[in-house]
């Protein structure tokens, strides 16, 4: 009897065997590919992915932008949809039957918001699959593993990544990985009235040269700030307001000054070049050449109509401002405020560099790049994602590759004023040619995005202002970029509030420093995250 | 002491003119935001000379864009229903729970009902900053897995999470608003054979109308107003949300938030001059000898 278990029990365990070998065959059978190589030929990896995703079952990719900035950046999230219609495009004309659809294209004026927004969104899987922000909000966003690391990516597509501008790329990185891709940058160039500087015998020719070579410096503003003040106009100099980064920090890098330590990761806070910035703007506000109340200014009916309406002869901007005189009604010497046509703009404004602090420094411009950034749950809305997480994430990364087609680029940035990323970027915003086509929206877009950038187009795209950015392309050779560290923004604060106090004349320049250091000793977090070096120049003199 | 019909016309004169002086500052904030927000330029000045009349500012935010030229245009509608939605549903709980709450705590006695109203209060005096964080949890271990749900869930999760905020208070507000219900109109309902719950809604919810009504009103405002929580749980953008995210000062066109600013404000106008009359109205009745 207990034989013939034996031989049953034998005889199951066979059976058991050779059935899961058999069911484990059949598997491998029909094993899909969830696994993609990337090789840098955009057309073949499309459709590797797509057939990979079509022999899967899957037939739409739901992916959402989420997007923040001024409302000309309109491309942010759109640069998205397009990328989405030039994939599908592919797919259709090689009868691969998927197609990628954006479901939610979410866009705040807010860029701090918007990354509160995916800071508390992200864990619960609600964040945005694409994410458009600040480069200085990446090394937070990366450590906590909220976006992809897409180096190895990018390997393959050495071709396109050689294309953008290098520290560009460098600012996308977090511990020598890459996080994201370029999207736009800036320069904040000094503007010069033409008019106002000719009414002083202020001879602007070669101006530019000179401030690249250090030869024309703070000293120099003030002394014809000063004229022009004399000569009956309003103001020598207008700044921007609101948190010292990243305008008025340009101050300290032209005084030579650093505000971050590479080999400790803490930020610097640099006492001589911190008294320097603070003195020239005491010194402008006490001699009446700056608004001391500038920092609570009103954007709109103080700040830019004392510029274009030529109460000021200096200005400290954004290349941006260049097409928001054109799209906004701040001049309003006539009566009735309208915008500036780019002719004005052109025949009013000269623009160089920030010029060095003294001379035999160098002059500066400040960037804060935006990135695009992949979710690292891209693609989690779709079906078989834990499977498919794979093709996933590499069609998200081919979507950021094809939104930063030169084309998509180029319209962002003649737009909205930024510079182009990439050089085939930059030289399309030079060819007359494509910019008649994209005034005439005669280029082959998505009807949708076509529609939401129309009004824009009228009223920004012009060879003057092509050319206003093909002018300023150099500055990204001088640029500062704030350092990306997540207590930044609390000393920027700091900064700010000393600024205010001494342009208040509420503290001497001296005080204020002091007053920075204090308020840093009193935040432990921040005391620990802070150098202090350098100590206030005595023998120091302005201008 | 006169009453007030044989007060002298003078005196009432002074009163109302006190009232207007000290509350000029609010209706003046109120106009100016009107004003700018049917004109090209924001008027917060108090001359009118930045006055230029338009309506393209409304046209903008019914098309739900809030810049002259480009940016990307959002749903207003979608987005006012929402807000609508939360507020309602705020409202709602808020209203249910508090009236039976109210109810049980002004009529009956229980053990650890007093320490229950101690409780109440210092739950209330908890701003809901302060416990967003255990809200967070709470959310994130009751997240549905279903992707398709959570759109919902996230409705469901603020509405609750809003109102419990709101309820302490209330429940306070409607203990008070029953204490003044004479116990004999009970005990008549009682003693024709009604059930307590009977009592309560055939009997008192009828009485306390001015009660409800403000407790609903508060539960709405609460719910409309709202920032924090429908920020951080709503997947949807309610109206606090649109302005909040938009109202970034350089890159804004101030007349439009104005726009925006007025929608925003107009259910609570509207609530309080339709319902004024039956908030003031208070208990008004009598009791049979």
């Amino acid at each position: 009897m207990k034989g013939k278990v034996g031989i049953l029990l034998a005889m199951v365990v066979l059976f058991g065997v050779i059935a899961s070998g058999c069911i484990g065959s059949q598997e491998t059978s029909e094993t899909k590919t969830t696994s993609v190589e990337l090789t840098g030929d955009f057309v073949k990896d499309v459709l590797a992915i797509g057939k990979a995703l079509e022999s899967n079952g899957v037939s739409e990719v739901k992916f959402s932008a989420w997007g923040s900035g001024d409302p000309n950046s309109v491309m942010r999230v759109y640069g998205i949809v397009e990328a989405a219609r030039r994939i599908n495009k592919v797919w259709e004309e090689n009868g691969v039957n998927v197609r990628i659809t954006i479901t939610d294209t979410h866009y705040v004026a807010s860029f701090q918001d918007a990354y509160q927004e995916y800071l508390s969104k992200q864990p619960l899987g609600q964040a945005g699959d694409f994410f458009v922000n600040s480069y200085a909000f990446l090394p937070t966003l990366a450590d906590e593993g909220y976006i992809l690391d897409i180096t190895e990516y990018a390997n393959a597509y050495k071709n396109v990544i050689e294309d953008f501008y290098p520290s560009l790329i460098e600012a996308s990185k977090f511990n020598g990985k890459l996080y994201g891709l370029p999207q736009d940058t800036e320069a904040r160039p000094l503007y010069i009235r033409k008019d106002v500087a000719a009414k002083i015998g202020f001879n602007l020719e070669g101006i530019e040269e000179k401030v690249k070579n250090g030869e024309f410096t703070w000293s120099d503003v003030y002394y014809w700030a000063k004229k022009a003040k004399e000569s009956g106009v309003e103001w020598g100099l207008i700044h921007r307001k609101g948190s010292a980064h990243p305008d008025l920090i340009q101050f300290i890098f032209a005084f030579g000054g650093k505000l971050y330590n590479e080999d400790s990761g803490k930020l610097v806070v640099d006492v001589p070049a911190v008294y320097k910035w603070l003195y020239v703007e005491w010194k402008f506000a006490q001699d009446g050449l700056l608004p001391k109340d500038i920092m609570s200014w009103d954007w709109a009916k103080q700040i830019h109509p004392a510029i274009v309406e030529g109460r000021t002869l200096f200005d400290i901007g954004g290349t941006w401002y260049w097409t928001e005189w054109q799209t906004k009604e701040y001049y309003g010497k006539e009566g009735t405020p309208r915008p500036l046509k780019p002719e004005e703009v052109q025949a009013w404004f000269a623009y160089t560099l920030f010029p060095a602090g003294e001379k035999g420094l160098k002059p500066v411009t400040l960037s804060q790049p935006f990135v695009w950034m992949i979710n690292s749950k891209a693609g989690q809305q779709n079906p078989k994602y834990d499977e498919l997480k794979d093709l996933y994430h590499k069609l998200a990364f081919l979507m950021i590759i094809k939104a930063s087609d030169p084309d998509i680029n180029a319209i962002h940035s003649v737009i909205s004023a930024h510079l182009p990323v990439r050089k085939e970027a930059a030289k399309l915003i030079s060819d007359e040619k494509w910019l008649n086509d994209l005034k005439n929206l005669n280029l082959d877009l998505d009807p949708q995005v076509k529609d939401n950038i129309k009004d824009i187009v009228a009223t920004t795209v012009h060879p003057i202002n092509a050319k206003f950015l093909a002018d300023v392309s150099y500055m990204l050779e001088y640029t500062k970029l704030a350092p990306a560290h997540p207590k930044y923004p609390a000393l920027a604060d700091i900064f700010k509030e000393a600024v205010d106090k001494v342009l208040r004349g509420e503290m001497t320049p001296e005080e204020g420093v002091n007053y920075i250091i204090q308020k840093i000793n009193a935040d432990p977090e921040l005391a620990q995250n802070v150098e202090v070096v350098g100590e206030i120049p005595r023998d120091w003199k302005f201008p | 002491m006169r009453d007030v019909e044989t007060r002298p016309k003078r005196g009432e004169w002074i009163i109302v003119l006190t009232i207007l002086f000290a509350s000029l500052p609010l209706i003046l904030g109120f106009a100016l935001l009107i004003i700018s927000s049917f004109s090209k330029d924001m008027v917060t000045n108090l001359s009118l000379s930045s006055f230029r009349p338009t309506i393209e500012n409304w046209i903008n935010v019914f098309q739900g864009r809030l810049a002259i030229t480009g940016g990307i245009r959002q749903n207003i509608l979608k987005i006012t229903l929402n807000t609508l939605v939360v507020a309602l549903g705020v409202s709602g709980i808020v209203t249910l729970i508090s009236t039976l709450a109210g109810y049980s705590l002004s009529r009956m006695k229980f053990r650890g009902r007093k320490l229950m109203m101690l409780l109440l209060l210092m739950l209330h005096a908890f701003p809901g900053v302060a416990l967003i964080v255990g809200v967070y949890l709470l959310y994130r271990l009751t997240f549905p897995q279903e992707p398709s749900f959570v759109r919902l869930y996230s409705f469901f999760y603020v509405v609750l999470a809003r109102a419990a905020l709101e309820i302490p208070m209330s429940v306070w507000l409607m203990k008070g608003f029953f204490d003044t219900i004479p116990w004999e109109f009970e005990w008549s309902g009682i003693i024709d054979g009604a059930s307590r719950i009977k009592v309560w809604r055939q009997i008192m919810l009828p009485l306390i109308k001015p009660g409800i009504l403000a407790v609903a009103l508060f539960g709405f405002l609460a719910g409309w107003q709202d920032l924090i929580y429908v920020r951080t749980f709503l997947i949807d953008q309610t109206l606090a949300t649109f302005i909040e995210a938009n109202i970034e000062a350089e890159y804004s066109h101030m007349p439009l938030i104005a726009a925006a600013g007025t929608l925003y404000l107009l259910p609570t106008i509207m609530f309080f001059l339709t319902a004024q009359q039956l908030l003031l109205q208070g208990y008004s009745g009598g009791i049979k000898g």
